[in-house]
């Protein structure tokens, strides 16, 4: 039976501190919210910026002019454009150089070489967007930063579930606190909530299928705000379009724009038409512009490789600085061990497997969900994305607008909805049975969404009968997850990730038999052309009545 | 694999088990000075637990199917 801590209440309710959901809270009690963060880890290391990040999407009117135009294309024509709503894009614009300028004010150095430096992901005589920043220390800073304004963190205390009164409204959410000995369930009535879980990692095999946390990206995001939004009835966008990342094969982390070289072959020669020597200012944009490349050129049997030779010893100390800001440290000294010397050597590269990032929640620029009350941040967002960037601004404005709209609301005991007992149920469940050979633990459920995700619903090959035989076993996975059990506190907070990992994924496929054309890495091959009918429109699921909707709505230009 | 403590280093403040996103840690044991190392699969290599470690006594050890691959780096020519 799940242990009950006493419900607590407040005005604006951040589930998870990353990056987003620590601005999300500094800019809440800002607007002079009460305000409380409920973090799985602890928000001083946690989520993707962990350990830092040395470049922001960033437009600086000095800079780049004072009219953004030319910076939008080029923004929106990269990697991370493409699937984003314009307006967001717009108000981003007016936003990112205030959140960098915030940052650097903090302590966090966003100018650490003097000037405002825009280096990598670039093409040759195009403007430059990304700012070079020292962002190592970033996570402790904001944490700082939250806690001065009146912030109360809960930390070790997962955001599981958002509670709804019978108009739809979102007045709360459901965490289980994992301090102690055993879980206890914590509810936090709240007039407004922020959803801030980051992106959905764990959702396809890894490229080291026997070391399932060996991710790019932060894998504990495993998708818990998608799946509650989802659960409360909030509109979904964009889930099925793939993104992967690419980076040194094998040893999965970020940062490929960090490095200072040319992809090139086994013979030296460059792959890409961008750059033939390593260059500060540019990196290589290649794996940026052309994702199928590391796989095209497998299958012609060739592999990639990431090729510094050439490099001034002053770029290659400017590469290590980039990757010990990009939490890259651990990288830094897997080479030093290992004897690589990028004078001399080549580290071969490789795409990783698909995440949910910029494929998510539906919000509109005040970072509303469908659901009243329900605002979304940054990598939970389905209709926009710029990684860091997007977490600074969106992060910030979710949580100014949820304060703002909580002076509007009044507050309603969370404790008191049915939502609340259905988790004490699921959770006494999950407590309660015995763990062994006779029920599955979260990794054969994380492990076995895996697998159908990869083949059924893959990069290569997706097709009307995989999709379609492939939710047939989803769903049966979700119902072997009903029979999960845990040993501990640690393992108990894994079969929640599982489960929401196995609800992500039935939204995945779902939204991917949607779209019945070729686009980007949706390779339907019973349908292989794009059509352009298609063209800004994007697919889109909710539950209705108990039952998911598919649907399509326009991308605001 | 990761992390490794140095136990002639370690003081036992356990700023590694709070601070790790991953919880690799797991709940630790009443009594004991080093900590333990639950669920060491679960390491995400983001390194936090050798950052923030006031006594420098942590190293990650990464396992063998991560290794980094490399080869000798010809130089670069477009011929």
């Amino acid at each position: 039976m799940i242990t009950r801590k006493t419900p607590l209440a407040c005005d604006v309710l951040v589930a998870g501190g990353g990056i987003a959901g620590l601005m999300a809270a500094i800019a809440a009690a800002e607007e002079g919210a009460s305000v409380i963060l409920a973090e799985k880890a602890n928000t001083r290391r946690s989520g993707s910026g962990a350990t830092g990040n040395d470049h922001i999407l960033c437009y600086i009117p000095e800079v780049h002019g004072e009219d953004p135009a030319e910076w939008l294309a080029e923004a929106e024509a990269s990697q991370i454009g493409g699937y984003n709503d314009m307006d967001m894009f717009r108000f981003y614009v007016t936003q990112i150089f205030d959140r960098v300028k915030q940052w650097d004010s903090w302590g966090i150095p966003m100018r650490p070489h003097g000037d405002w430096e825009f280096n990598g992901h670039a093409k040759p005589d195009h403007m430059r967007i990304w700012l070079k920043y020292a962002g190592q220390n970033q996570k402790p800073i904001l944490t700082r930063e939250a806690l001065r304004r009146g912030v109360t963190i809960l930390n070790r205390t997962p955001f599981h579930e958002i509670v709804t009164n019978r108009r739809g409204e979102a007045i709360g959410g459901v965490c289980v606190d994992l301090n102690g000995e055993a879980p206890a369930m914590q509810v936090i009535s709240a007039r407004s909530v922020v959803l801030a879980t980051g992106h959905t990692s764990r959702l396809y095999t890894p490229k080291t299928p026997a070391w399932m946390f060996n991710t790019a990206n932060c894998p504990a995001c495993s998708g818990a705000g998608r799946a509650a939004a989802y659960r409360a009835g909030a509109r979904m966008v964009n889930m099925d379009l793939p993104m992967h990342h690419a980076g040194p094969k094998y040893f999965t982390r970020c940062g490929k724009a960090t490095w200072i070289g040319v992809y090139s072959g086994l013979d030296g020669k460059p792959i890409g038409p961008f750059v033939t020597k390593p260059t500060k200012e540019l990196g290589d944009l290649t794996g940026d512009i052309w994702m199928g490349m590391f796989a095209q050129k497998y299958k012609a049997g060739e592999p990639v490789f990431m090729n510094c030779r050439g490099i001034a010893e002053e770029d290659l100390d400017y590469m290590r600085w980039g990757l010990s800001n990009e939490g890259n440290t651990g990288l830094l000294d897997h080479m030093e061990e290992e004897g690589i010397d990028l004078h001399r050597h080549m580290v071969e590269f490789h795409q990783y497997e698909p995440i949910l990032i910029g494929r998510g929640i539906d919000a509109n620029v005040r970072c509303e969900t469908t659901v009243p009350g329900l605002y979304a941040a940054s990598e939970e967002l389905g209709n926009f994305r710029a990684d860091m960037g997007g977490a600074a601004v969106f992060g910030y404005e979710s949580g100014r607008q949820a304060a703002l709209s909580a002076r509007t609301r009044t507050e309603e005991d969370a404790a008191a909805a049915g939502t609340v007992e259905q988790c004490a149920g699921l959770y006494s469940a999950i407590l309660d049975r015995e763990a062994g050979p006779g029920a599955p633990d979260w990794r054969e459920i994380n492990t076995a969404v895996q697998q159908i995700m990869t083949e059924y619903c893959a990069l290569e090959v997706r097709s009307e009968r995989l999709l379609s035989v492939g939710l047939q076993y989803i769903q049966r996975i979700q119902q072997k997850a009903e029979q999960m059990a845990c040993t501990d506190c640690h393992t108990f907070m894994r079969c929640l990730e599982a489960r929401d990992l196995a609800q992500v994924a039935e939204l995945v496929i779902r939204c991917a038999r949607e779209r019945r054309e070729t686009r980007g890495k949706h390779n339907r091959v019973d349908y292989t052309f794009t059509n352009p009918m298609n063209n800004d429109k994007f697919v889109t699921i909710r539950q209705e009545d108990g039952r998911p909707v598919t649907g399509w709505r326009s991308k605001n230009k | 694999m990761p992390p490794v403590i140095d136990k002639t280093k370690c003081t036992g403040c356990r700023t590694c088990a709070a601070i790790c996103p991953l919880d690799v840690f797991g709940r630790q044991s009443a009594g004991i000075r080093v900590p333990e190392i639950r669920y060491p699969d679960e390491c995400w290599h983001c390194n936090a637990c050798v950052l923030d470690c006031p006594a420098q006594a942590i190293r990650l050890r990464f396992p063998v199917p991560t290794m980094l691959l490399y080869t000798d780096a010809p130089a670069i020519s477009d011929g």
